[in-house]
């Protein structure tokens, strides 16, 4: 079945179109059917219909009651591998 | 690759600002002058940055790369400023963590979708702080460049 990830940073401009990106990447050579909803933070809670997380490189506080990864890793560089392995524990788990 | 893109009209050394308010500022007019971005564009990236902060700390070197709304923006391009001294940039994906900001890529963003690989490349150099540690000690634009040229020609 295919998954819906929200990918969302402050404007959809810059971090969230690299978060994405890198998703996509991961999910293909994972052999997980991925579909990215790539939205503003502000646009999140109107997008969750079948999501089954959200990636995020803003800092949200708010439980949008499905698991947040935090994305900035895929930006940064540092932390890639934790920031992965959270993102496949929760898309192989459903 | 993006050394090709950069203008030494987009490129500061030892650019002196106290806060990241003025680095966008001077900065960010640069772009404007320079027809890349809308006289907008300051004020809304002060505004983003407020909200939604762009400091990085890569391992212990401190980078921002602010950029704002498409709307603010008339083509794609690229400015990066060495500053003299750090300035303080709250991290991404924080409320209060801060980093000591000497390098700053600023980005005009306005077809993300098309622009994936721009935005990769910059972070390709950024990610690499071998290249930031040689970036902060240039002395003038045109080694900024040649840095950038000879880390993307080397794969």
């Amino acid at each position: 079945m295919k998954k819906k990830v929200i990918v969302a940073c402050g404007g959809a401009v810059a971090t969230s179109t690299i978060a994405a990106n890198k998703i996509v990447e991961l999910c293909k050579n994972n052999g997980i059917d991925v579909e990215i909803c790539q939205i503003r933070i502000s646009e999140i809670e109107s997008n969750l219909t079948g999501a089954s997380l959200i990636c995020t490189t803003s800092n949200v506080k708010r439980d949008y009651g499905i698991p947040l990864v935090k994305g900035m890793p895929f930006i940064s560089g540092i932390g890639v591998e934790k920031t992965e392995k959270a993102l496949l524990d929760v898309l192989k788990a459903e | 690759m993006i050394w090709k893109e950069l203008k030494e009209q987009l490129i500061f050394t030892d650019l002196e600002a106290k806060t990241y308010e003025d680095v966008m500022d001077q900065v960010g007019e640069a772009l404007i002058k320079e027809g890349y971005c809308k006289d907008t564009y300051k004020e809304a990236l002060k505004a983003r940055e407020a909200e939604y902060p762009t400091g990085l700390d890569i391992d212990g070197l401190g980078v921002a790369i602010p950029h704002t709304d498409v709307s603010h923006v008339n083509k794609q391009g690229t400015a990066i400023a060495v500053l003299k001294d750090p300035v303080t940039f709250v991290q991404m994906g924080s409320d209060d963590e801060t980093t000591e900001v000497r390098l700053v890529f600023m980005l005009a963003v306005k077809e993300p979708s098309t622009q994936i690989d721009k935005l990769q490349a910059i972070l390709a150099i950024i990610q690499d702080k071998e290249t930031l540690e040689k970036l902060l000690e240039v002395k003038n634009k045109e080694e900024i460049i040649e840095i950038i040229k000879e880390k993307e020609e080397e794969n």
